[in-house]
């Protein structure tokens, strides 16, 4: 048979006979979702998550892309709030029966979504420079969060069930006073990730908010200027005892976001030395961030208000359209400097969108599945591989630990993120889904985690029964193999007559690694696995 | 491990094989010989054979016959099908439970004497609740007499073994002399039409005249069992119903003179006290009470609406006697079509309109041409026998009593289709009819006309049978062919269909047995005939499993286009006393309950699939209002979540979120949003399952929903209308108590205070709602609220 057209989403498409639904649709550069499906495998059909609607003599049925053949004259459909709906519920189901936390808790909590497990585990292999950078990938101003910050991450620490929670805070401040006893040139991560734009930005009010929103909005290529009454910048943060925040600190953490761009202009005050008017004609989006207001301060500058307050709208920041945002401690009280900086980040993203023409709304929280509480027998397997001291860190307001101190802490956490995270399909398709990991939320099954010395980590929890690995052991003619064992919702993958997991597939461990679709499988170590995802040509 | 053990598994390897596809049938020899799977057997096996270890423990944990630890030396096998469950199996499993001290949770008590199994369904529906004590089907069984049960079965254990085989019969020539016909299928076993029939066969030695005690299979009042009919020369046949071995005596005197006067004396004797010993009366009355006539009301309203077909003689053949079935035109059609070019009989299979009878109802003319229209050589033809809907036992019935008609039809299609060899898929929990079948086929074959050329004369066929090992989901046409090429019984996406590539890839045609038992008689009668009956899309005759709350359950054939009332109301004779008939089951968990209301709707493929059920294989449980409809959707997701491979998502997990809910609302916790969940994830299930069973495993819940709305709202609100729900109901005394103690003596969990002459209480607490209080209450002053 010749080629013949099919028609997905009203474009005509010419196919071979003998292709997959899936693979007309890559051929015209539509991503149809799947985590089942590996071209070398075959359809395995488990996931259903690749679902079109597919039209053809009258009739019209929901079937999974990957494994129906094209025929003349097919009609299907992709991108439609039906199929979407179809996909989601999929998703969904199997985030019912998916146990594990996307997102470690620490870093979770954090209100700066510090990537922690990354972070501890890269100084606990000694390499300092790498977390340098991943704390300064997330936290303006690390040097002083790593003595101020009331470190909600800890009282989320899994460790914390057995002895003390990991002293997340400590070694991240190790890390700041490690990097700002250097010479500035070997900080690689304070750069401005994008190259200036064409808009400029003028942030109000020196705080921890501005200069957060500071330094988010200098990374995303703006042209920041930072204006502030005082004669240093710093606002309450100022006001902090020197033996809790030496002024040093905070002077270099300033120092590093003017090497960054950011333009600062002390001394001037907004309705003395310069007008809103003013601002408005200079800039293209102005950022008030002034700290709490005094008694008449809002009067005086003839704004929004809501009590004492400003009154900018919650959700974009917004506080006179179009241009004028408010964040911090102006528009509501804000007890915590780490609290006040995410304000000033969200603030940042609002701006952010709002000059490239997009509509201005905060950050979206991560996507994580979340497991909840564990059982402390479940935790047990996180601890095998953890050091079983107790914390080492002094009290918070000595000197600090040092580098093998820092090292000794590193080795006690439980490792709880999921390496998968950022690389892992379900969680991709879970955001583009907009799925609810929530929604048929029930009784949960028992957290595992089977560890290999070969270095693979199971957790059978995330499996979601996909089959590639089964398949692959089986393609590979592996002497034990793997299999699915019971049957309906019970079904689980594991090696025949209990073997360990890694028994059954010796030859291919790094290869049903590298195409798990979710964290069930992974190396231990880093996170280093690159999930291969479909290449879709635009065609 | 000893080594005798593993020796087993060594020659078990040498008899069936050491390819893939004899995993199966070696598995379910080391199950036989151990009571379960030792690991070490296993592992052997793996070393034995060319299957992979991945392939036996996927394959072993699959099926629901296999163990893997150790049974107890009792097993009991509770069936759990619709009709059972609505009989109240799980009563009968709490009482058991605490009658043989297994702890929830556990299936072996802790001395490893007594192990308590599931069964899908025994296709014993007329008799449930059922269970399986060894390998004694035990009907009616209740938590009040389950004592009573255990301690009958454990004494027959010790005692003697059950009743010999029926199975290695010589058969008597049907010389049209007298005929004693007993009934010898499973339901009428299960009553003890087996013992029955070896105490008529020795007592007739001792009688006067020619009288021939003889096997038949099903008669179909299955409701009356066991039944025995009476057939004289020159008179009119007489049905027995509910007789015991005891009284085979007694039936004989009335009939047929024992030979000589001392030993008619001497008869009459032994006969006499026993009948006095047993009823206090004398024999010859108690045999007169369970008589019947065709002219019987009874009878005649269960019989007269059926056309039998597939059934034809039914309860008049022997099914084992193939010259009698040869008597009785078997092997016409197939004579007749032997030389037929295939393309004629294709044509006439469509002319008919025969529609598969295994559910879906797809034209089996039109499935024919498709596995004649491939190319190759080699083809297969399968009978499949896998009737796991729980509610339905046409297949199984058919099966045991006309195993030489299916085996004649399957023989038409391979003829049609040009297959080579042919293979029966029978479910492991109808040991009869894989018996019968076999032994049929042996009989083929010792005549030269099965095995090599077809009748001596046609193209070679080869005929085998493959036991199921326990899974609804085998039915399913790609999960049957995994199962058979010894794999997990998981479907994968049609198309390609079994058609185009089925068995070991090769062109494959699946009928189900009453499809197949139909064919002959089309052949023989032509493809007119058969289209007279029915309606204008659904052609000829539909065999229903008629059970449930119902006055006469059995096995009934009635023209499609009957409709549902005449069925349930002449032929079933309605609902019991005081009871009122709430809705039908039909099609079972993949089907729907039709309402009281639309009781007018023609039994026909569109008809019910309109009225929210399906055809299906043709179970058929009746529900009166003592049924919860929302339990009766919780019942049928648990047994589709149970049986799902669990391969797809929306199957997989998405039948657990429904199941989920309806306990919910079952406890009384349900909120609004959870019903609203409950239909919109249903709709979710159905579009998105990959097969059969998941995309019909809503149907239950969705016709529920459609015709019973308000008992959900009810259970939204805390109430179960019909007080089926456990945790729903409240067991109270009223006032009418006399204080008898009775209630308190039989509570099994004593949670009724013994108070002689004073007004009972029951704990609510303790009171787990067993139902015992009210049923053996003699006042009837324990209500339920």
């Amino acid at each position: 048979m010749n080629a013949f057209t099919i028609t997905i989403d009203q474009r005509t498409v010419e196919v071979a006979p003998g292709r997959t639904v899936l693979q007309a649709a890559r051929q015209i550069g539509l991503e149809i979702p799947t985590l089942c499906h590996l071209e070398k495998c075959g359809p395995l059909n488990s996931c259903q998550v690749c679902l079109v609607k597919i039209a053809a003599n009258g009739h019209s049925r929901l079937a999974p892309a990957c494994a129906t053949q094209v025929a003349p004259g097919m009609v299907i459909e992709s991108e439609t709030e039906e199929v979407h709906e179809a996909r989601r519920t999929a998703l969904e189901l199997i985030f019912s029966d998916h146990l594990g936390d996307c997102l470690s808790p620490c870093h979770r909590l954090c209100p700066l979504q510090l990537n922690i497990p990354v972070m501890i585990r890269q100084i606990q292999s000694g390499r300092l420079d790498e977390a340098i950078t991943t704390v300064r990938q997330s936290l303006p101003l690390p040097g002083v969060l790593g003595r101020l910050c009331h470190h909600p991450c800890e009282q989320g620490c899994r460790r914390g069930v057995f002895d003390e929670p990991a002293a997340i805070r400590e070694m991240e401040r190790f890390l700041m006073d490690h990097d700002l006893a250097r010479d500035f040139s070997q900080s690689k991560a304070t750069l401005p990730l994008h190259a200036a734009g064409k808009w400029s930005v003028v942030v109000v009010g020196a705080g921890p908010t501005g200069l957060a929103a500071a330094h988010d909005l200098a990374r995303g290529g703006h042209a920041v200027t930072v204006i502030d009454r005082h004669a240093k910048p710093g606002g309450r943060l100022r006001d902090v005892p020197e033996a809790d925040l030496p002024p040093a600190v905070l002077e270099a953490e300033v120092a590093l976001l003017a090497k960054m761009g950011i333009q600062f202009k002390t001394g001037v005050e907004l309705g003395n030395q310069v007008t809103l008017e003013g601002l408005r004609l200079g800039f293209d989006a102005i950022l008030l961030a002034v700290g709490e207001l005094g008694e008449g301060d809002g009067a005086k500058l003839n704004l929004p208000l809501a009590g004492a307050a400003l009154k900018a709208d919650p959700s974009t920041c917004l506080l006179s359209p179009p241009n004028i945002f408010a964040a911090g401690a102006c528009v509501k009280p804000v007890k915590q400097v780490v609290r006040a900086m995410s304000e000033g980040r969200a603030a940042a993203e609002c701006i952010h969108r709002y000059l490239r023409g997009q509509p201005p709304r905060r950050p979206e929280k991560p996507f994580s599945s979340i497991m909840g509480r564990l059982e402390p027998g479940e935790l047990r397997d996180f601890l095998r591989t953890a050091s079983q001291e107790h914390s080492a860190a002094p009290c918070a307001r000595c000197s600090g630990i040092n580098r093998d101190e820092a090292g000794r802490e590193a080795a006690r956490c439980l490792h709880c993120d999921c390496r998968s995270s950022g690389n892992c399909l379900l969680q991709h398709y879970a955001q583009v889904y907009n799925a609810d990991a929530n929604r048929f939320r029930s009784e949960r099954r028992p957290f595992q985690q089977e560890l290999q010395p070969g270095g693979v980590i199971f957790e059978p929890g995330k499996c979601i029964d996909c089959g590639i690995c089964v398949r692959l052991a089986e393609m590979a003619a592996e002497p034990l193999g793997l299999t699915f064992i019971g049957r309906g919702f019970d079904v689980r993958v594991a090696a025949p007559f209990g073997h360990p997991i890694e028994d059954g597939m010796k030859s291919v461990a790094a290869e049903c690694v590298r195409h798990c679709p979710t964290g069930a499988l992974v190396m231990a170590g880093d996170n280093t696995r690159t999930l291969e995802r479909p290449t879709v040509k635009a065609g | 491990m000893s080594n005798a053990d593993l020796k087993y598994v060594e020659n078990t390897v040498q008899r069936l094989g050491r390819k893939p596809e004899a995993l199966i049938p070696i598995l379910q020899a080391l199950q036989e010989h151990h009571g379960y799977l030792p690991r070490e057997s296993l592992a052997r096996l793996g070393e034995l054979t060319d299957i992979r270890p991945s392939a036996i423990s996927g394959v072993s944990t699959f099926y629901d016959m296999f163990r893997l630890k150790p049974a107890g030396k009792h097993i009991f096998r509770i069936c759990i099908g619709t009709a059972c469950h609505v009989a109240g199996a799980e009563r009968v499993e709490e009482a058991l439970r605490r009658q043989l001290g297994i702890p929830p949770g556990a299936d072996t008590d802790p001395s490893q004497q007594f192990t308590i199994e599931h069964i899908a369904c025994l296709g014993c529906c007329t008799l449930a609740p059922v269970v399986k004590m060894g390998d004694t089907t035990v009907g009616y069984a209740s938590a009040e007499k389950c004592s009573e049960q255990v301690r009958d079965y454990l004494a027959r254990q010790t005692t003697a073994a059950g009743a010999k085989s029926t199975e290695e019969l010589d058969h008597a020539p049907a010389n049209g002399a007298a005929q004693i016909r007993v009934g010898l299928g499973s339901c009428c076993m299960a009553k003890g039409s087996d013992l029955l029939f070896h105490a008529l066969r020795e007592d007739a030695g001792q009688c006067d005249g020619h009288v021939n005690i003889k096997r038949v299979g099903c008669m179909g009042m299955c409701h009356r069992t066991p039944m025995v009919e009476v057939a004289l020369p020159g008179q009119e046949t007489a049905y027995y119903s509910g007789l015991t071995e005891a009284q085979a005596g007694a039936l004989m005197e009335r009939y047929f003179h024992p030979r000589g006067w001392l030993r008619r004396a001497g008869h009459l004797w032994t006969r006499l006290l026993d009948g006095l010993l047993l009823e206090e009366a004398a024999p010859e009355q108690q045999v007169g009470r369970f008589s019947m006539s065709k002219r019987d009301p009874d009878v005649r309203a269960f019989l007269e609406n059926q056309v039998h077909i597939a059934t034809e003689h039914f309860g008049k053949l022997d099914p084992l006697d193939l010259d009698e079935y040869l008597a009785h035109d078997g092997f016409a059609a197939l004579r007749q079509c032997l030389a037929a070019p295939p393309e004629e009989l294709i044509a006439v299979i469509e002319k008919s309109g025969l529609r598969g009878r295994g559910g879906a109802g797809f034209p089996s003319g039109q499935k024919w041409r498709a596995v004649r229209q491939q190319p190759g050589e080699v083809k297969y033809v399968i009978c499949n026998g896998d009737e796991g809907d729980p509610g339905a036992f046409m297949d199984r019935m058919i099966l045991e009593s006309f195993p030489y008609r299916v085996i004649e039809g399957l023989a038409l299609a391979a003829l049609a289709v040009g297959a080579g060899e042919g293979i029966f898929y029978v479910r492991h929990e109808y040991p009869l009819a894989v018996r019968r079948v076999r032994a049929a086929i042996a009989e083929l074959e010792k005549r030269g006309w099965l095995g090599g050329r077809l009748m001596g004369a046609g193209a070679p066929l080869r005929l085998s049978v493959v036991e199921g090992a326990g899974a609804f989901v085998c039915g399913e046409e790609t999960a049957l062919i995994a199962s058979v090429e010894g794999r997990r019984g998981m479907p994968r996406l049609r198309p390609p269909f079994p058609a185009e590539s089925g068995l070991w890839g090769k062109p494959t045609l699946i009928n189900n047995v009453e499809t197949l038992a139909l064919v002959p008689w089309i052949f023989r009668h032509g493809a007119e005939k058969f289209a007279a009956y029915g309606t204008a899309k659904s052609k000829g005759t539909k065999v229903f499993a008629l059970a449930g709350r119902i006055r006469r359950g059995g096995l009934i054939e009635v023209p499609m286009g009957t409709t549902l009332r005449e069925i349930v109301e002449n032929i079933g004779g309605g609902a019991a006393e005081g009871r009122r008939i709430k809705a039908v089951q039909i099609g079972g968990p993949s089907g729907g309950c039709v309402p009281a209301s639309l009781m007018d709707t023609p039994v026909d493929y569109e008809s019910l699939r309109e009225a929210g059920a399906i055809m299906g294989s043709g179970g058929m449980v009746v529900l009166d209002d003592s049924a919860c409809m929302v339990d009766i959707a919780r019942y049928f997701l648990q047994f589709t979540q149970n049986q799902s491979c669990g391969k797809c998502t929306f199957c997989r997990i998405g039948t657990r979120r429904m199941l989920d809910i309806l306990d919910k609302l079952c406890a009384g916790k349900a909120q609004r949003a959870h019903l609203e969940e409950l239909e919109r994830l249903a709709r979710q299930v159905g579009a998105g399952s990959l097969c059969g069973l998941g995309k019909t495993a809503p149907n239950p819940v969705l016709s529920t929903l459609r015709y019973f709305r308000d008992e959900y709202e009810a259970h939204l609100q805390g109430r179960c209308p019909a007080g089926r729900c456990a945790a729903l109901v409240k067991y109270q005394v009223t006032a009418d108590c006399t204080g008898c103690t009775l209630c308190a003596q039989h509570c099994p969990v004593h949670a009724i205070p013994l108070t002689p002459y004073v007004k009972h209480e029951i704990n609510l607490e303790l009171c787990t709602r067993c139902d015992t209080c009210r049923k053996v209450c003699p006042r009837h002053a324990i209500e339920v609220s």
